[in-house]
C-alpha cells in the first residue's frame, strides 16, 4: 500500500499541498515504525506504542528540542558498538526535491555519554515543504531513517516573534504516517499569521498579525476563488478593507458575497492580505505554534447561507499547508 | 527470585501490557524475569521490553506461524478452565486450557503472576505445588459481572496474594470476596520519569488526555471550560486522544462557540511532551480504575484538577496540596477548581512542584520494590513453614470447593455459567 492510496483526498485538496505525504512504503521499517498504524492504538490518547525508553536494535531515535527563534536541536543515542566518524551528519532531504539545496547536512558530534547532537540554527533556511530526517554515521552505510523520540516543542506553543522580522522560518518536527521523523518547514516574508476566527451568520472575522511588512493605506484582504479563472485569466476575487492597529489586523469576509458567486460543488477560496495599495499579496496562514497539521485540530463551523433559491454552506478551514481558506459548498457537495 | 508473568497477549497494545513490561523490566535488574504470553499474533511486541526480560508464547496465531496453532481443532473448542464470564473468553479454547496447564505444571519459577482474572483462575487451579501464586487485578472488582465474581470467589482462595491498583479496590476484594489466608494488597501502577524537564507553569494551557469515551466525561470538561473562558479568555484547553465521542464533542465545542479555545488534538505519543506544554491538567472522568494520566501529568510537574470519582484519583491527589478534587459531573465545580489555579500563579507553581515531588512514589523503581518485598515475604512464608503453607493450600482448596459448590448451585438457579 502506498502513502497516496491511504490518503482519502479530493483532487482539490491534493492541489493544496506541493508535497503531501509522498513517502515511499519502503519507509516503513519492519518491527518498528511500520507497526504504528495498528487499529485500536488510540487508547488512552496515545497514538501508538512507541516508548521513549530505548529503541530496538538498529533503530535510531532522535529527541528534538525547539527554541523560540526557530532553531532545532537533535539528540540521538549513538548505536552501541558503532564508531561514529568525524564526517557523521544528520541529513535532511526535501520530499520531492532533487536539487542541490534539497539536502542539508548538519554535523553530528558527540554530546556526553553515548549521545550525539546536531543543531539546525534558525539562520539556516529550509525551503517550504516536508523534510525527511536521516542519520549518516559516516560508516560508509546509507544514511538511516530516523524515528521520532521525545519532541520538546513547548517553546513553539505560543510563539510570538518580533513583528519586524524580515523573513520568518518555521520548522515543526512531526511523525509521518509511517512513524518516521520529518520536519514541516515554512519560509515566508512577509507573513500574515491568522489568530482567532469568529464565525457569524454574516461572515467570518479574522484577526491576525503581519510580520515583515507594515500595513499601510489601501491595505485589504482578498479571497480568491481557486476554481479555474474566467477568460481574463484573473481569479474571481472578493476584496474587503483591513482594520489595523500596529502589526495587528482584523477584517470580516462577508459570506453573502461568496455565496452569491457560487457556481457548483465545493468551491474553496484562498485568503490573502495586501499590506498596501499595489503591494505583493501575502498568504494568510497559521504557522506560529507546535501543531504541524492544523486541518484536523483547528475546526470551525460551516454556516448555511442563502444563495438564490437554494442554500450553500460556508466555513473557514486550514489547508494541508496550514493556509487559511473558506469553503463554499452546495447542497450536493460535502 | 525467578518471576514469571502470565499475560493474555504481550504482542498487543494496552495499559496492562505497558504496565507489565515496565514492572518486568525493572524487576529484571535484580531477578530472573520472564513474560509468558498466552497468545501471539505478530512477530515482535509493539512496546519495548528491553533486553533483560525473556518473552515466550504458548499459542501461536500468526498466519505464517510455524505451529499452525490457529488451525488446531482444539482451538475451535470452547475453554473449560478459563471462566466463561471473563471478557476474553471468546479468545480462549481447549488448546489454551491445555497449553496454560502444561506451562503451570512445569514452571520453574518461584513466583507466578497472573495479569487478568481468567489467567489468575488458571494460576490458582493449575500451578504445581511450590511457586507463590499471585493474581493481579488491573481493573476493579466492581467492574466484573456477577458471574465472573462467583468464578473468582471459587478459585482465588488458592492464590497466595491478590494485588489491586487502588486501596479502594483492595477493600472491595477483602469485603466482597472474603479470601481468608490470601493477602490482598494495593500496589499502584508505575510511571517512569519523563524524558524532558517539567512544565514551568507559565503557559496558559489546560491539558487533558484519554480516550474520547463517555466515561471520561469530556462533555463536562468542555462545559466547565466555557465558564473558564468567560472569566479568563486568555486560557485554552487541549484534549489529546481519539475515540467514538469525537463528533459529539466537536459539536459541543461549536455549539458553545469555543472553537478558538478548546482543541481536540487527536492521539499523541509520547504524551509527556504534551503535558509539558500545559500548566494545569484536567480529569473529568466518572470512573478511573487507577488514573494513569493523573500520575503522568504530575510527573511532568502539573497540578491536576480531577473529579473525585472511584477509584484512583483520591488516592493519587492530596486535595489542595498537589492537586484539586472536585465532585463528579459538576461543570461548575470543575470550572471553579480550574479558575482557582488559573487566577493564582503562586498556588499553581507551588502545587505543580508538590505534584512533581509526590508523584515520585510511582517511579518504576519504587513500585517494583513493593512487588519485590511482597513476593519476598510470600516466598519466605512458604519456605519457613511448608506445613503452614500446605495447610493454607488445603484450606484454600476446601474453601474453593465449598464456594464453588454453593455458587454453582446459585448459578444453576439463575442459569449462568460459572466455568
Amino acid at each position: 500500500m502506498t502513502a497516496s492510496s491511504e490518503l482519502t483526498m479530493t483532487g482539490e485538496e491534493m492541489k493544496e499541498s506541493a508535497a503531501i505525504e509522498q513517502e515511499s512504503a519502503a519507509g516503513a521499517e519492519p518491527g518498528g515504525a511500520g507497526l504504528r498504524a495498528v487499529p485500536g492504538s488510540e487508547k488512552d490518547g496515545r497514538a501508538d506504542g512507541s516508548g521513549t525508553d530505548g529503541a530496538a536494535p538498529g533503530e535510531l531515535r532522535a529527541d528534538c528540542i525547539a527554541d523560540s527563534a526557530g532553531g532545532l536541536t537533535f539528540d540521538l543515542t549513538a548505536p552501541q558498538g558503532t564508531a561514529v566518524a568525524w564526517s557523521a551528519a544528520l541529513v535532511l532531504r526535501l520530499r520531492g526535491g532533487d536539487g542541490a539545496d534539497d539536502e542539508v547536512r548538519l554535523p553530528l558530534g558527540p554530546n556526553g555519554a553515548g549521545r550525539l547532537r546536531a543543531v539546525l540554527p534558525s539562520t539556516v533556511a529550509l525551503a517550504e515543504g516536508r523534510w525527511n530526517a536521516y542519520a549518516d554515521l559516516g560508516d560508509g552505510r546509507d544514511p538511516r531513517r530516523l524515528l521520532p523520540g521525545v519532541n520538546d516543542l513547548r517553546s513553539l506553543v505560543d510563539r510570538r516573534p518580533l513583528a519586524g522580522v524580515g523573513r520568518l522560518g518555521v520548522r515543526i518536527p512531526y511523525a509521518t504516517k509511517f512513524g518516521n521523523l520529518a520536519l514541516r518547514s515554512w519560509l515566508r516574508g512577509p507573513h500574515a499569521e491568522a489568530g482567532d476566527l469568529l464565525v457569524a451568520p454574516d461572515g467570518v472575522t479574522v484577526t491576525g498579525r503581519l510580520y515583515g511588512a507594515v500595513p499601510a493605506a489601501g491595505a485589504r484582504a482578498e479571497a480568491r476563488a481557486r476554481r479555474t479563472p474566467g477568460p481574463d485569466g484573473e481569479p474571481d476575487t472578493v476584496s474587503v478593507p483591513l482594520t489595523v492597529e500596529g502589526p495587528d489586523f482584523t477584517f470580516t469576509l462577508p459570506y453573502e458575497e461568496l455565496a452569491g458567486r457560487w457556481e457548483s460543488g465545493s468551491e474553496p477560496w484562498d485568503l490573502w492580505l495586501r499590506p498596501a495599495e499595489g503591494a505583493r499579496p501575502v498568504r494568510i496562514a497559521r504557522l506560529l505554534d507546535d501543531v504541524a497539521d492544523k486541518k484536523q485540530v483547528f475546526s470551525y463551523p460551516a454556516l448555511a447561507v442563502p444563495c438564490g433559491a437554494t442554500q450553500v454552506r460556508v466555513g473557514p478551514y486550514y489547508t494541508l499547508d496550514n493556509d487559511l481558506a473558506v469553503r463554499v459548498a452546495g447542497p450536493a457537495g460535502d | 527470585m525467578h518471576i514469571s508473568f502470565l499475560i493474555h497477549n504481550a504482542y498487543g497494545i494496552g495499559g496492562t501490557i505497558r504496565t507489565t513490561f515496565n514492572l518486568a523490566g525493572t524487576l529484571a535488574e535484580r531477578h530472573d524475569v520472564e513474560i509468558v504470553s498466552v497468545l501471539r499474533h505478530r512477530d515482535a511486541p509493539v512496546f519495548d521490553l528491553g533486553p533483560r526480560v525473556a518473552l515466550r508464547h504458548l499459542v501461536d496465531l500468526r498466519e505464517s506461524g510455524p505451529s499452525g496453532d490457529g488451525a488446531d481443532p482444539a482451538h475451535a473448542r470452547p475453554a473449560k478452565v478459563f471462566p466463561a464470564a471473563e471478557g476474553r473468553y471468546g479468545q480462549y479454547s481447549e488448546l489454551t486450557d491445555r497449553r496454560i496447564a502444561q506451562h503451570l505444571r512445569r514452571t520453574e519459577a518461584d513466583v507466578v503472576v497472573g495479569t487478568r482474572p481468567g489467567l489468575n483462575v488458571h494460576i490458582a487451579r493449575q500451578t504445581r505445588r511450590g511457586p507463590v501464586r499471585v493474581g493481579q487485578e488491573h481493573l476493579t472488582l466492581d467492574s466484573h459481572s456477577r458471574a465472573l465474581k462467583l468464578a473468582l470467589r471459587g478459585a482465588y482462595p488458592r492464590l497466595d496474594a491478590v494485588t489491586t491498583v487502588t486501596e479502594a479496590d483492595a477493600l472491595a476484594y477483602r469485603r466482597t470476596l472474603r479470601l481468608p489466608g490470601v493477602r490482598v494488597e494495593a500496589v499502584p501502577n508505575s510511571v517512569p520519569a519523563p524524558g524532558l524537564p517539567p512544565a514551568d507553569g507559565s503557559g496558559k494551557w489546560v491539558v487533558a488526555a484519554g480516550r474520547l469515551a463517555r466515561v471520561k466525561r469530556y462533555d463536562v470538561l468542555i462545559q466547565a471550560f466555557a465558564q473558564v473562558v468567560a472569566e479568563r479568555p486568555d486560557w485554552r484547553l487541549r484534549i489529546y486522544g481519539g475515540g467514538a465521542e469525537k463528533a459529539d464533542l466537536r459539536a459541543l465545542i461549536t455549539e458553545l462557540g469555543l472553537y478558538n479555545h478548546v482543541f481536540l488534538m487527536g492521539p499523541a505519543s509520547p504524551l509527556e511532551s504534551e503535558w509539558a506544554k500545559g500548566s494545569i491538567a484536567a480529569v473529568s472522568s466518572s470512573l478511573e480504575s487507577f488514573g494513569m494520566t493523573i500520575v503522568e501529568a504530575m510527573r511532568c510537574g502539573l497540578p491536576v484538577v480531577a473529579t473525585d470519582c472511584p477509584h484512583g484519583p483520591g488516592e493519587i491527589i492530596t486535595d489542595g496540596v498537589d492537586g484539586t478534587l472536585v465532585p463528579v459531573g459538576d461543570p461548575g465545580a470543575l470550572a471553579g477548581g480550574l479558575l482557582t489555579l488559573i487566577n493564582d500563579d503562586a498556588a499553581r507553581t507551588r502545587m505543580g512542584a508538590a505534584a512533581l515531588a509526590s508523584s515520585a512514589r510511582f517511579d518504576p523503581g519504587r513500585i517494583a520494590g513493593r512487588y519485590e518485598a511482597l513476593f519476598g515475604e510470600l516466598l519466605a512464608r512458604r519456605r519457613a513453614s511448608r506445613l503452614r503453607g500446605s495447610l493454607h493450600r488445603a484450606r484454600g482448596a476446601l474453601l474453593s470447593g465449598a464456594y464453588a459448590t454453593k455458587d454453582a448451585a446459585r448459578a444453576a438457579l439463575r442459569g449462568v455459567r460459572t466455568a
